[in-house]
């Protein structure tokens, strides 16, 4: 069998025994489903207001609620995963491509460019985020692009150097050697060997991440630089829930509850994951 | 035979501290002489066996020959031809005819990759040596003695002699005159080590390959090896044909390193040559001779000169003011 | 006779492993008496790594032991809680690893962990330095008070390893396991630290139990020799009657194997041919019988027993 399904079938069947892997992966499941069946799921349009019945508590016409607009909680809060889920599948899939080219360039490639995309990486990453995302704002006018924009260009740095320090160790490797040896090309080299070989643990890194991308968009779109009402996003459900909050605590707990979620599900998912990739966990299998 | 492989006086040098630190820190010498010196000759059809223990410069030495490593002079001809030297030498078409097997035998391939896909890369990096890659991989594989379903297992799952008898296959890919095996028997047990040596012997029958072998296993030598060298921090001390070396040798350390071989004959007497002290560290290189601070027959030129190399009818070189007779 | 110090009955320890259960050592019997040298000779996937897992109780979590038991000085290993095998571990009982810097802390001087090592007697910390300098003299290492205050990573891979000896000697132990202590070594070391090995054992009067694959090794220091295959011991005796008249087939095979061994040079080196047997999936009868070329009709039936008096093999053509 190609060995590609049977490290897919070995590592599911691993994931079996760990019951938090598996509750984080059922939490990640439920939660794509439900944001993208959003459209069919939600009982109300998020945008429909009723000013009469605002700040309402959970009834069974709204389970979670309504917001200060008479708006049904439940609704923004479903197609508010949209929002998450457009953000951080952008801007991981970018900062981490990026970041992986990045990386391998500055652990494989000359000094020279090692310490030029070094300095560069560390000038990024000192910047703190939201003054980052303020800068860029007070630019282009606060937007859902922007947020992504902001998160990627943030976050290009941290996969960059961990994929540096997993290229430098291995390019020591004997079998780097003799690829060189046999007239590989840098490129090559790069593609075949190096980029494999770091992809486990750069997988694991992004799946833990997506809460943190989550979270950075809910905050940025809390202060109002993201977002903008009445478009729904777990952020912007947090700021009024916020402002509200002695009226009805219920637009808060709404919009804090899918982070919570989505925070645990991916942290027990990627925990679970990165001790079955890790080899040396397992247990003795012979000896000598 | 026409020699195939001619290298005179090679050395390697590695920079240390460059920039700031060399600068700042003038004491500390900025380079190290890995190889200090070397000349060597291999015919076709013929196996030279260079020896040494560890930090004698032999796995270095291998790598200079296959432009891996920086040479700083000396000559190295191939075939006739004078081959340029430097580091990143290695994409110089002629250097394709020199081929190198790698001390560890698992962590010297790809670990993501499959037997299949390893011994078809090479035929993929140079297009013009076959039309089919795959069918090619599996002539290999039947070449080391290796079934077919060894193609679709990953270096992990390679006992150490599979594993090197697939370095083999890899390094017969691009059809080279000259095969430098580094350490092929080690780490293997006694039992298999003749499988390896056996294979070796055979392609360089049925191919006419000229074989270098780096080791510090002198049993093997004797078998293996038509010509034997012995290194010692970078340099030569005693070369020649290897029954002559064996059983008349006329460096002290060769006399050691034959001596420092228990027997499993447990009533033969042992005529232990016991060397004081350590193998000096490449950055405190001794003078003169540098085997002088271990060598049990040293005198004080010894330690003023390098001795000059005498020889015995050409089968037979040593460099040293006192040898053995 | 007095008892041996370590008294191996019966031991069998098997591995569960996703293909199945690995027998990983099979009524494994084996005698060291006090003051006494043996060696373990055998290959990959013989079993010793695991025989001196059990030995000092450090199994990996998937093992488990089968049956049989550890005699030391009487005790049963097998059976002592944690807290007495940690304390019989270092003590009376000590290991020299194959790499040094299994046993050497890298942040650690000489000196302290040398120190650390007497911490089960009451001297004084002047006392315990000037023993450990002592030490580290009889292993070979000059200026050995000035060596305490150094680091692992000042010293050679020779000169580690015999700091590691000297820290295993110093407590004296009844029985000193050297787990390939020379493999990773040049010849030229090799042969030094069998000599010092040698020695001390004399002077210290330790039982060491040694584990190489390198033959010449084993007939040049130890006094007895037991031969591993596949999990069994397949003949024991002393090095004299086993390398000098070997009745199991292996050990016999094994010996014409050694290049050493071959008077006439030649390009054609002999093997055992055959691979080996799946310890998952063992074939019944005798372990070697795929890959003997002497074997007969009972040999594929019957597990043969150790048989022999001081010099034993356990297979059934030999004991014809």
């Amino acid at each position: 069998m190609s060995t590609r399904r049977a490290f897919f079938t070995e590592t599911f069947a691993s994931l079996k025994k760990d019951p938090l892997g598996i509750m984080g992966l059922a939490i990640i499941v439920l939660i794509l489903l439900v944001t993208i069946f959003a459209s069919i799921l939600s009982p109300y349009d998020p945008l429909e207001v009723d000013v009469y019945n605002r700040l309402a508590s959970p009834t069974w016409q709204h389970w979670l609620g309504t917001d200060q607009l008479g708006r049904d909680v439940l609704s923004r809060v479903l197609y508010g995963g949209r929002v998450a889920l457009k953000v951080s599948l952008v801007a991981i899939s970018v900062s981490m491509a990026l970041g992986m080219l990045l990386g391998m360039m500055a652990g494989f490639g000359p000094k020279w460019l090692d310490r030029i995309l070094v300095v560069c990486f560390d000038t990024l990453r000192s910047f703190p985020t939201i003054m980052f995302a303020l800068a860029i704002v007070a630019l282009t006018g606060p937007s859902l692009n922007t947020v992504i924009a902001v998160i990627i260009i943030t976050s290009i740095p941290v996969y960059g150097r961990i994929v540096r320090t997993q290229t430098q160790a291995l390019r020591e490797n004997d079998f780097i050697l003799a690829e060189h040896a046999l007239g590989a090309s840098t490129a090559r080299i790069l593609r075949d060997h190096i980029l494999p070989n770091i992809a486990a643990p750069l997988l694991i890194l992004a799946s833990m991440d997506v809460p943190a991308v989550v979270g950075m968009e809910a905050g940025l779109s809390f202060l109002g630089l993201g977002v903008s009402a009445p478009t729904p996003s777990w952020g912007s459900i947090l700021n009024d829930g916020y402002s509200y909050l002695r009226n009805s605590p219920w637009p808060l707990i709404a919009g804090g509850m899918p982070l919570i979620l989505v925070t645990l599900g991916f942290t027990f998912f990627g925990e679970s994951l990165r001790d079955i990739l890790d080899p040396k966990l397992r247990g003795k299998g012979g000896d000598s | 035979m026409s020699d195939l492989l001619q290298v005179k006086d090679l050395r390697v040098r590695y920079p240390l501290a460059s920039g700031f630190a060399a600068m700042l820190n003038s004491k500390k010498p900025s380079y190290v002489d890995v190889v200090h010196g070397v000349s060597l000759n291999i015919s076709r059809g013929e196996t030279l066996a260079v020896v040494g223990e560890s930090g004698s410069g032999k796995t270095t030495l291998a790598q200079a020959l296959c432009g891996l490593a920086p040479v700083l002079s000396g000559e190295v001809h191939f075939d006739g031809k004078l081959l340029p030297l430097g580091k990143d030498q290695h994409l110089q078409p002629d250097r394709k005819r020199i081929a190198l097997m790698f001390q560890d035998p698992v962590g010297s391939l790809s670990p993501r990759m499959t037997v299949r896909k390893l011994l078809a890369e090479p035929y993929r990096i140079h297009p013009g040596l076959s039309d089919d890659p795959d069918r090619s991989a599996l002539n290999l594989l039947s070449m080391v003695g290796l079934g077919n379903d060894f193609a679709d297992r990953y270096p992990h799952q390679l006992s150490g002699g599979q594993a090197r008898r697939v370095g083999v296959a890899r390094a017969l890919a691009l059809k080279p005159d000259l095969l430098i095996a580094d350490e092929p028997s080690a780490g293997l047990d006694v039992s298999i080590q003749g499988e390896v040596l056996n294979l070796l012997a055979d392609l360089q029958r049925e191919m006419g390959l000229g074989i270098m072998i780096i080791t510090h296993n002198l049993n093997i030598v004797r078998h293996v090896a038509d010509q034997m060298a012995i290194m010692y921090l970078g340099r030569f001390l005693e070369q020649g044909l290897s029954s002559l070396v064996f059983h008349q040798p006329r460096h002290p350390y060769t006399a050691a390193l034959l001596a420092a071989n228990p027997s499993t004959d447990p009533d033969a007497v042992a005529e232990r040559i016991e060397l004081t002290g350590e193998v000096p560290g490449l950055l405190q290189r001794p003078s003169g001779c540098e085997f002088h601070t271990r060598c049990p027959a040293v005198q004080a030129e010894c330690r003023m000169s390098f001795p000059a190399r005498e020889g015995a009818n050409g089968k037979q070189a040593w460099n040293c003011f006192h040898p053995l007779d | 006779m007095t008892a041996p110090i370590l008294n191996i009955r019966n031991l069998s320890v098997s591995y569960q492993t996703k293909r199945g259960l690995l027998r990983a050592l099979r009524n494994i019997n084996l005698q060291i008496q006090a003051g006494r040298i043996i060696g373990i000779v055998g290959e990959s996937g013989c079993g010793k790594s695991t025989l001196i897992s059990a030995i000092i109780r450090l199994l990996a979590p998937n093992a488990r032991i089968d049956g049989g038991s550890i005699l030391f000085k009487g005790n049963d290993l097998l059976r002592l809680d944690p807290e007495a095998m940690r304390a019989l571990r270092g003590d009376e009982i000590s290991m020299v690893f194959q790499d040094p810097m299994t046993s050497l802390n890298p942040v650690l001087t000489i000196g302290r962990q040398m120190t650390d090592v007497q911490h089960r007697n009451n001297h004084s910390k002047a006392e315990k330095l000037s023993r450990a300098a002592r030490m580290l003299e009889r292993v070979g290492i000059a200026d050995a008070a000035e060596q305490l205050n150094r680091y692992p990573h000042h010293f050679s891979g020779g000169m580690r390893q015999r700091v590691a000896i000297a820290m295993a000697l110093m407590t004296k132990p009844g029985l000193l396991i050297a787990d390939e202590p020379t493999t990773a070594l040049d010849a030229t070391l090799e042969v030094q630290i069998i000599n010092r090995l040698r020695q001390l054992q004399g002077d210290v009067g330790c039982a060491i139990l040694f584990i190489s694959h390198h033959l010449g090794v084993i007939a040049e220091l130890c006094d007895e020799v037991v031969v591993m295959y596949a999990g069994e011991v397949v003949e024991s005796g002393t090095t004299r009657d086993v390398f000098r008249n070997p009745d199991h087939p292996y050990t016999r095979k094994l010996l014409e194997c050694d290049p050493a061994r071959i008077a006439e040079a030649t390009r054609n080196l002999p093997v055992i041919g055959g691979t080996l047997p799946d310890l998952v999936d063992l074939p019944g009868g005798c372990v070697f019988r795929p890959r003997c070329d002497r074997s007969i009709d009972i040999c594929r039936l019957e597990r043969p027993a150790l048989r022999g008096g001081n010099h034993c093999a356990a297979c059934h053509v030999a004991a014809q």
